[in-house]
């Protein structure tokens, strides 16, 4: 049991990895918006001229921010989430139902990336205004975020079902 | 049936612990499937909820008041707040107050306000004297007027929710009023606590040194004002001023004062990106949550309910107020006011409620949910900043809790307290 939960640690530190990814990413993002939106002001009240690109773009880059930020949340659990009712079960059970909410999640996520899979392939014929790009690229971090979620939660739903099936064959002086 | 799948899967959810947003997500996707719709419209109306122009502004708020906590602002509040009102009885509790009042008027967020002010005076209390509990108490409920005290991004998060037909500036000068009758209402009860138990007051440090705090704080506090009258004038849009105010607070912070570093300004980031995924996630799911709940016509549901039970509107809004109270305890507040606003705004425009005031009303109270248990996010970070346990701060919070409270009632039924600036200015 403990190389199993060895490995599944070894997976977590992996999955890491790509959470530090996304929030490298959608931080360059947030810079990158922030910057953008300093040129239409500049370009507006200075140059006189209106950047008009800027707000699909600013559009697009937030749907980056939020989907891959929130696929960081779901590693980090930082999510908002009322945890007091789960919080007052014993030990076992708090973490049996700490596994039903992962694997809800887990299947969240593996909707939400079939779905958006569908959503990027139905837009990518269709160009976004001022752009000229897909507007399949708006959905696609839709998908990477549904991706992640079934990684993320179903790894950590997987180490809990080992941690639990620990809990359960531990016998109370403490061996298996 | 459909609506109590809806709400089934949502609350079941809820209670075991899935994190709201995503609760949502999928009491809206099994509400589509179970009404036969493709289960690619749960997300197609998720990223319509967050693609909205005027939300963008949210990041921006979101990420200059990180820089302002990360790059000195915060500090330079308190010194100029110390010199002015310093020497009250309990003067300490009023510096906390004011400059509550000053951060939360440019960051426009609770949390931050606790984590900049008070990881800076609850430290300095506890060492002049007073009592832990006491410290966490002011400095968790005064930052509930970052949240009404312009800007503040929740007001767009309501304004957004309810169809974006109530202007932000509108909104933005009805928070200032009942922003500052919450601050004094909690110096009141500040007041009589530290007279209570002899808090000290501080010496007059004379005028010269209150005009130099004031200088210097001056650079940090026009953030606030770019913002706000950025939006008030009509020069830029509520997601301009926000990108210019971070902005400016980047180049106050890191050029002027000069006490941004790069490690402050990756931390202002990477926490900014955090703290707006969680929201726009929020608000992506709160969208497809919240068309379903007009299809099924939840307002109306809801309405009719209340009426049933009185036609009078001051025990209606009397019961609204309890509602919002009960779910502000235990759920957070974007999330609330994107649930909410869709629900209960029918109701109090039905009743003659100005929908400005409304959100005022709103905010306040949901803001008092943040500051009481089991979730109160506020109180946990205050206990935290404090190291004060939740069960010593819960038991002496009261005088403060009644403060605002009495300010909330005050809002509630007076429409001039919220509605007479934006009629004067507006």
């Amino acid at each position: 049991m403990e190389t199993i939960l060895l490995g599944v640690s070894a997976v977590n530190r992996w999955l890491g990895v790509l959470r530090t990814a996304c929030i490298f990413l959608s931080s360059c993002a947030l810079v990158t918006l922030i910057v953008i939106f300093g040129w239409l002001v500049f370009g507006r009240y200075v140059l006189n001229v209106t950047p008009t690109w800027v707000e699909q773009m600013a559009l697009l880059l937030i749907c980056y921010i939020a989907f891959l930020g929130a696929s960081a949340g779901v590693y980090e659990d930082t999510h908002l989430g009322v945890s007091f009712f789960r919080d007052s079960l014993g030990a076992k059970l708090r973490k049996f139902v700490r596994i039903i909410c992962d694997l809800a999640l887990a299947g969240f996520g593996l909707v939400m990336l079939l779905s958006c899979i569908e959503l990027v392939q139905f837009g990518w014929s269709t160009k976004l205004p001022m752009l000229n790009i897909p507007e399949g690229i708006r959905t696609l971090p839709a998908a990477i975020c549904g991706g992640l979620m079934l990684l993320f939660s179903g790894a950590r739903s997987l180490q809990g079902i080992f941690e639990l099936a620990s809990m359960v064959t531990r016998k109370p002086g403490g061996t298996e | 049936m459909g609506l109590a799948i809806l709400l089934g899967v949502f609350g079941i959810s809820v209670v075991i612990g899935i994190p709201v947003a995503f609760a949502m997500g999928l009491a809206a996707a099994s509400a589509f499937f179970f009404e036969g719709f493709p289960l690619l419209i749960t997300f197609q109306r998720i990223i319509s909820g967050m693609t909205v122009f005027s939300l963008l502004a949210i990041p921006f708020f979101i990420f200059a008041g990180e820089l302002m906590l990360h790059g000195g602002i915060a500090v330079r509040l308190v010194r100029f707040s110390s010199a002015l009102v310093g020497h009250v009885r309990g003067g300490l509790a009023s510096v906390n107050i004011f400059s509550s009042m000053l951060f939360g008027g440019i960051s426009g967020s609770a949390i931050a306000d606790i984590s900049a002010l008070g990881s800076i005076l609850i430290p300095v209390m506890k060492e002049k004297g007073y009592r832990g509990d006491y410290a966490v108490n002011v400095t968790v409920t005064s930052s509930i007027a970052g949240i009404v005290i312009p800007p503040s991004h929740n007001m767009i998060i309501y304004s957004v929710a309810a169809g974006g037909g109530i202007s932000i500036s509108k909104l933005f000068l009805a928070g200032v009023v009942p922003g500052v009758l919450m601050c004094i209402c909690l110096a009141v009860a500040a007041y009589v606590v530290a007279v209570k138990h002899n808090y000290p007051a501080d010496k007059f440090p004379g005028w010269k040194i209150v005009v130099q705090s004031a200088a210097n704080a001056i650079p940090g506090l026009i953030t606030a004002v770019i913002i706000v009258g950025g939006v008030l004038s009509g020069v830029f849009t509520v997601t301009e001023s926000g990108a210019f105010g971070a902005i400016y607070a980047f180049i106050i912070t890191a050029i002027v004062y000069r006490s941004l570093s790069w490690e402050d300004f990756k931390t202002a980031v990477t926490t900014a990106v955090r703290t707006t995924s969680m929201v726009m996630i929020l608000i992506g799911c709160a969208s497809a949550f919240a068309y379903l709940l007009a299809l099924y016509q939840v307002p109306a549901l809801l309405s009719s309910l209340l009426t049933t039970i009185s036609e009078n509107p001051i025990i209606i809004l009397l019961m609204i107020n309890v509602m919002l109270l009960m779910l502000g305890m235990i759920m957070d507040m974007a999330a609330l006011i994107l649930i909410c606003t869709p629900i209960f705004l029918p109701i109090a425009t039905g009743l003659g409620m100005d929908p400005t005031q409304f959100g005022i009303m709103m905010l306040i109270n949901l803001g008092l949910g943040l500051c009481t248990p089991p979730v109160g996010s506020c109180l946990f970070v205050g206990c935290a900043v404090g190291k004060v346990p939740i069960e010593e701060a819960v038991k002496t919070i009261w005088p403060f809790y009644l403060a605002i409270f009495a300010a909330l009632m005050l809002v509630t039924y007076v429409p001039a307290i919220s509605l007479t600036l934006p009629g004067l200015i507006g």
